[in-house]
């Protein structure tokens, strides 16, 4: 049976079959899939539907019996503590540790240079596990210790000399982009990782359109300040075989990671994640691993490092600022025409998950919304601040606020109900998004409606 | 090393611990009791809450010598050997625990208030938690859970 | 932390003694809820700490020959729950209960909130407004002196090194005086304070006109502080919204706040005289509400 013909008249018309010479795939949404041909008793088939169900885990929670890592402890354990360097550019020209390794109680001390290869990055691998000769932003680490105790760890550190010549550094990326501007990485620019989307022709929906706007909207740098810190345990046995215990959520690129910094086989790892004290996104890149490894094999003992608050803001990652310049088109009626977007990521001091953040806020720039002609250029770049990372949506907040806020800012100049303006352009069942993905299952004019129902928008006193 | 002799959970207990040692260190690391938390070492996210003579406390700002003598309650004494405290009970079945991490800090700051208000209003809840920070629930429904624990308790 | 020894003082007298023998090295040790911070992250390394926790002399909370005695450990939560202070001068309970969370209100004493003098201290404006004075102890014996002396400086007061507050007393002309205390934050708990203030005055006479009015103002200043040519201004001035507002606008310019990442200069100013307005504003509803007594 002919698709068309069960259906009939698609949402586009008589648009027929994917023509080759078309740059967008199929622009017929294919058949809804007919669930209840397959499943004639929905209820018979999934009697889970509908039931309450507690988390598997929250019984131990609630017991306070959950064992998150630092609740662990192995015989013999030591505690490790990372330096961290303090300057935001710099030069390391002498690491001296001879004092601290003299300090009773403490058991092994390591820097970069015994690092075997001392660089990572879930994208590019430009993030050192200590920084050897360079430093790129404060939280970096410069050496490590461990020690019987974690006091003893941290007293550690101030013994331990470090001596830089500081470098210029910067720390707007709209600065970082003059072309005087300090390299963060030499000899690489520092603009890292880019993309660009284009759909239609922004420049006929700019003419055709009523009026224009255009704004540029910031965010902040956000930390995910998930109540329990970064931690580790780190232990080998006579084999050769390392155990990792970790926060860390993704626990196969942790073991790559591993294999590559450490130079060993993956079939000597073994990583372990943990039940995790909140993650956001926050903990799904190694930090201090391959360090807690190294210093367990220098002792021979398990190793265990948690991060304190404090390394939580300067030492892990945090969400991607942005810089969004929103140039949109719209109609007489409210119509957006044309969207013209252009993003700049603050890329903090290392590549990280920017690339991915770069692609999810590209895709999105665009909003919900119906526009046949979008064009967006976007790019990170570098500069010597904490290392930019993946958040919660992963560049859609930021994006979503600069959209949202334009639309407010339309709807007001128009004289237009900021509902109508988004009811108008919201994608309906089968609209394409930016990247000609057919989207189906679109609700969006269906939430928005029983929103404000619910909300009393239209009895508002404004 | 001083010696610091007080009553955990109900349990007379004596510990030689060194003097800067805190209250959390003395039940986590001496007691081997890791339910309080460490969460930031300065008295700002409640994950270290216990009980000291039923008052909650940020036992990471509190020094194990200052305990002496007192009665602590942490979250590993609520519950009985058959059955949890309807605060954990209510905090379990009603979706208010997601990673768990400030969860036992937050019931025994709940518990705190149900002993001394049996039935307290939702601005009150507020209040008796406002010294906890949650990173995943919203708060929303640990506000539900300690008003069910407390019309549950009704007697 | 690094490691130190702690005594735990007996009483007041040996909580001296122990600071005399420990010198420069001892520390006092109240709630800990500031002092144990400082140690951790560095900006205090005493060798000693003097634990003032069961020292009872430092508990009293009672009214002795006209006077509200509020020991230097009593807690902030203990404060707040005193019938006394409810009915004398419910301005402090407030302040009380502005400070942190419970947890740390469990723990934070008076004595530690004004020994530690951070210029934000919630307890410093309504205190200052309540004409309260120290008694101070020392080697030599003890000690007054009114408030408005003791802060010198961010973090500094006039005790030395050898001294301890003792208590803190509010004298009988200052009880059930209308008075509000006021606190802005950037959020609802657990926050310091961007600015906070405690106006109070007597109304006085038929009008009628501010009489004995205090303004006192943190966290825009080194320290605390009363603003005098506001007060200066109110005296003697009818009581209505204009000379509130305009009390507010004169007290914001005698305050001398800083630009930081938390609010500039501009917005606290700004915070000041709204804040110190309402302020007046609540004390006068205070009045009215509640039957004629003791005036000025």
């Amino acid at each position: 049976m002919n698709t068309r013909e069960r259906h009939g008249a698609s949402v586009f018309g008589n648009v027929l079959e994917a023509d080759a010479d078309m740059r967008l795939p199929a622009l017929v949404p294919p058949p809804a899939f007919p669930i209840e041909t397959l499943v004639p008793d929905v209820l018979k088939q999934t009697p889970a539907v509908g039931q309450r169900v507690p988390r598997s885990d929250t019984r131990l929670h609630a017991l306070g019996q959950t064992r998150y890592i630092e609740d662990l402890t192995f015989p013999h354990m030591l505690h490790a503590r990372i330096k961290r360097a303090g300057i935001a550019a710099a030069r390391i020209k002498r690491i001296d540790t001879r004092e601290a390794e003299r300090m009773p109680g403490v058991v092994a001390v390591l820097t970069g240079g015994e690092i075997p290869v001392n660089s990572f990055g879930p994208s590019l691998q430009d993030q050192p596990v200590l920084a050897h000769e360079r430093v790129f932003h404060r939280g970096d680490g410069v050496a490590a210790v461990a020690a019987i105790s974690e006091q003893i760890a941290a007293d550690a550190l101030k013994r331990i000399q470090v001596e830089y010549e500081p470098l210029p550094a910067v720390f707007d990326p709209l600065d970082a982009l003059a072309p005087d501007a300090p390299l963060v990485h030499p000899p690489h620019g520092n603009v890292y990782a880019s993309r660009t989307l284009r759909k239609g022709d922004v420049e006929r929906g700019f003419a055709a359109a009523y009026r224009i706007f255009e704004a540029r909207y910031r965010t902040q740098m956000v930390e995910h300040v998930s109540i329990e810190p970064h931690a580790a345990i780190a232990e080998w046995d006579a084999n050769g075989r390392l155990t990792i215990w970790s926060t860390l959520g993704r626990i196969t690129l942790g073991r790559a990671d591993l294999s590559r910094t450490l130079n060993l086989p993956l079939n000597r790892i073994r990583v372990i994640g943990s039940v995790v004290g909140g993650n956001f996104g926050g903990k799904n890149e190694i930090t201090q691993e391959p360090v807690l490894a190294l210093l367990s094999k220098k002792t021979g003992r398990p190793v265990k490092g948690v991060f304190t608050r404090t390394e939580e803001f300067t030492a892990t990652t945090v969400r991607h600022p942005f810089i969004m310049d929103y140039k949109t088109g719209v109609s007489r009626e409210g119509r957006i025409l044309a969207r013209e977007v252009r993003l700049t990521l603050d890329g903090g001091a290392y590549c990280s998950w920017t690339e991915t953040t770069l692609g999810k806020a590209c895709i999105l720039s665009a909003g919900p919304y119906k526009i046949d002609n979008v064009h967006v250029e976007a790019r990170a770049v570098y500069t010597n601040k904490t290392v930019s990372g993946a958040m919660r949506g992963f560049g859609a907040p930021q994006v979503c606020f600069a959209y949202e806020s334009q639309m407010d800012d339309m709807a007001r100049a128009l004289r237009m109900d900021p509902l109508e303006i988004r009811l108008l352009n919201a994608f309906d069942e089968g609209s394409a998004s930016p990247t000609g993905q057919v989207l189906q299952s679109v609700v969006v004019k269906e939430t928005l409606r029983a929103a404000a129902e619910r909300f009393g928008w239209n009895e508002r006193s404004t | 090393m001083i010696d610091v002799a007080l009553v955990v959970n109900g349990a007379e207990r004596s510990v030689s611990v060194a003097s800067e040692t805190t209250l959390l260190e003395l039940l986590r690391d001496h007691l081997q009791l890791t339910g309080a938390k460490r969460g930031c070492d300065a008295g700002d996210c409640g994950a270290c809450t216990v009980l000291v003579d039923g008052k909650p406390v940020n036992a990471c700002l509190m020094l194990a010598v200052q305990a002496r003598g007192r009665s602590v309650v942490s979250v590993e004494g609520l519950a009985t050997q058959t059955a949890l405290h309807p605060l954990q009970q209510a905090f379990h079945e009603r979706g208010a625990l997601q990673c768990g991490f400030c969860g036992p800090g937050m019931i025994l700051s709940a518990k705190a208030l149900l002993d001394e208000n049996p039935q307290p209003s939702t601005a009150e809840i507020r209040e008796a938690l406002a010294g906890h920070l949650c990173r995943c629930t919203g708060y929303a429904k640990m506000i539900e859970a300690v008003r069910h624990a407390a019309e549950a308790s009704k007697p | 932390m690094k490691p130190f020894e702690c005594i735990t003082a007996r009483d007041a007298g040996h909580a001296i003694e122990l600071l005399v023998r420990y010198g420069a090295d001892a520390r006092l040790l109240a709630g800990g809820t500031d002092l144990l911070v400082d140690i951790r992250n560095g900006s205090r390394e005493p060798r000693v700490l003097v634990d003032l926790s069961r020292a009872p002399d430092l508990k009293r909370l009672e009214l002795a020959d006209d006077l509200l005695v509020i020991g230097a450990m009593v807690t902030h939560t203990e404060i707040m729950g005193s019938r006394l202070v409810r009915e004398l001068c419910p301005a402090l309970a407030v302040a009380a209960h502005s400070i942190g969370a419970i947890q740390t209100r469990n723990l934070g004493t008076i004595g530690g909130n004004l020994a530690n003098a951070v210029p934000s201290m919630d307890l410093g404006p309504a205190l200052l407004a309540l004409d309260a004075q120290l008694t101070i102890a020392g080697p030599m014996g003890l000690r007054r002196e009114p408030l408005t002396t003791v802060f010198t400086a961010p973090r500094t007061t006039t005790l030395s090194a050898t001294e301890l507050i003792l208590d803190v007393t509010i004298p009988a002309e200052g009880f059930h005086k209308p008075m509000a205390f006021l606190k802005f934050g950037l959020r609802k708990g657990q926050a310091l304070a961007l600015v906070n203030v405690a106006a109070g005055f007597w109304p006085h006479g038929s009008e009628p006109v501010f009489r004995a009015t205090r303004i006192a103002l943190g966290a825009v200043a080194p320290t605390v502080i009363r603003s005098a040519e506001a007060e200066r201004f109110l005296d003697q001035r009818v009581i209505d919204p204009e000379s509130m507002t305009a009390a507010g606008e004169i007290a914001a310019g005698e305050a001398t706040p800083i630009s930081d990442f938390r609010a500039s200069a501009d917005y606290r100013r700004e915070l000041i005289a709204v804040l110190t307005s309402r302020a007046l504003e609540s004390a006068w509803r205070r009045a009215r509400a509640e039957p004629a007594r003791k005036s000025a």
